[in-house]
């Protein structure tokens, strides 16, 4: 019967035949509440007790929330040496000014999630934020006056800083002032206008000193950085620098977040677990801690623009 | 026009600097879009016919302000522009090609394995996102004749 046949199979084989999904939801017949089809006397169906759930299953669903950030293995991750990841980022970043596209670096730690975090400044051998305008208050031909304009302060001067500041130009962001001056800065009245911008120097935040120029030093380069959920990011220089000035950079950096972590106390155990090196407009890229790689491509042409 | 330019410098100009770090590349932004669009290629003269390989001196070394420019920079004589209004992206690459003398890099097998790999990952991903939503619409069309079944039940027991 060649015609049974075919018509039974084209019957299996027809779009319309029945597939069987598992059924994970409420068998509907929609306009009648739950309720009413509990057997009378809460005698459940035969059916409905083969099926139900012996063990307590319904109350154990409290799941453990994890103590520690997730790790994943390193060795699953492609990474790459410093040169071969500038090459990428620079080409990424093609045609951006060399000062305003910056690298920056991210660690993450291996640490539980309500430990102590990390925190601090640091010195980068080559700065990357170098426009920070300073005003120092004090004599203007004094040696501390050479002494600050020689460690980069904008405007050195003690009158004439009154003036300008009375006068409502404000062309700095960072004021200190030398102890000698203190009294006249008092006097002069410029509370009024340099305290709501939080630029009045005193003794209190450590902005009234007697060596001005290691004062401005130090304001001029130093970078924080903080441990954000387990990682800690920072900006570690900016796309004109060589790889040598990165290299220094980067080995700074994580020499300084290592003794961080060591000075914490002895119980906690925190430790870098992955080093990435990304920038404003480029993507990540982990580091393998070589400087270059056995086909990096030489120092010197990842040093032009 | 500028989306044309965009494209040019955002799909092919990291390309050419990946491939040729050491050649300085910028872009100049102006802010209006009714100037002329012009790509200029700068070349230099080779001081050591023997030997063209050697990259000359660039005009510094690092561009972080440290260094001073160097003194045996030789600037460059001869230009080449390239007018991009008005064309495609593909056609400025290939006049750019033309201008330069480029040799085209082609793919390694493993590069193309990769590429192939990466597409068809998105097409199946494409395939999953489809079915999911499928499930997920039929999951919600419940929820709410369930919702509005209550709400009818109470309607009619008030």
């Amino acid at each position: 019967m060649a015609s049974a046949k075919t018509c039974i199979s084209y019957l299996r084989n027809s779009p319309i035949s029945l597939s069987f999904r598992p059924q994970s939801r409420l068998p509907l017949p929609i306009f009648l509440p739950n309720q009413q089809y509990r057997c009378a006397g809460g005698q459940t169906s035969a059916n409905a007790a083969k099926y139900k759930r012996k063990d307590q299953g319904t109350q154990q669903k409290k799941k453990k929330a994890r103590t520690t950030f997730i790790q994943y293995d390193l060795r699953d991750a492609e990474q790459f040496s410093l040169c071969d990841a500038m090459r990428y980022i620079r080409a990424f970043e093609v045609g951006r000014a060399p000062t305003s596209s910056k690298y920056e670096l991210h660690l993450k730690l291996r640490t539980l999630k309500n430990g102590a975090v990390v925190r601090n400044r640091l010195r980068l051998p080559h700065p990357v934020k170098t426009d920070l305008r300073i005003c120092v208050i004090c004599p203007s031909d004094s040696k501390s006056a050479a002494a600050a304009r020689a460690a980069g302060a904008t405007i050195v001067g003690e009158d004439t800083v009154f003036d300008a500041v009375k006068d409502g130009r404000i062309e700095f962001d960072r004021c200190i002032c030398h102890i000698d001056s203190l009294q006249k800065l008092q006097k002069a009245g410029l509370g009024r206008v340099l305290g709501p911008r939080g630029l009045m120097p005193s003794a209190k935040l450590g902005t009234v000193v007697k060596d001005v120029g290691a004062t401005v030093k130090d304001m001029v380069g130093g970078s924080e950085y903080r441990e954000r959920l387990g990682v800690v990011r920072m900006a570690i220089g900016q796309l004109g620098f060589t790889p040598e000035e990165m290299q220094r950079n980067i080995r700074a950096f994580v020499d300084g977040v290592k003794k961080d972590i060591a000075q914490l106390s002895d119980r906690i155990a925190k430790g870098i677990h992955e080093v990435v090196l990304s920038s404003t407009n480029g993507p990540g890229f982990s580091l393998n801690g070589e400087f270059r790689g056995p086909e990096s491509v030489s120092t010197k042409e990842l040093s032009t623009l | 026009h500028a989306d044309v330019i965009r494209k040019f410098w955002q799909h092919y100009l990291p390309r050419l600097k990946y491939h040729n770090p050491a050649i300085p590349m910028t872009v100049d932004r102006t802010q209006t879009q009714s100037g002329p669009a012009t790509l200029t290629i700068f070349f230099t003269q080779p001081t050591n016919p023997s030997d063209p390989t050697t990259p000359l001196p660039a005009p510094t070394s690092s561009t972080s302000g440290d260094t001073a420019p160097s003194a045996s920079y030789v600037p460059t004589e001869r230009t080449v522009s390239i007018n991009m209004k008005h064309r495609t992206d593909a056609e400025i690459l290939t006049q750019f090609m033309e201008a330069t003398k480029a040799t085209v890099v082609e793919a390694t097998p493993e590069e193309l394995e990769e590429m192939r790999e990466l597409e068809e990952q998105g097409a199946r991903s494409q395939r999953d996102s489809a079915r999911s939503m499928e499930v997920n619409k039929q999951r919600k069309r419940e929820a709410d004749m369930l919702a509005q079944a209550r709400g009818d039940i109470a309607a009619q027991a008030a």
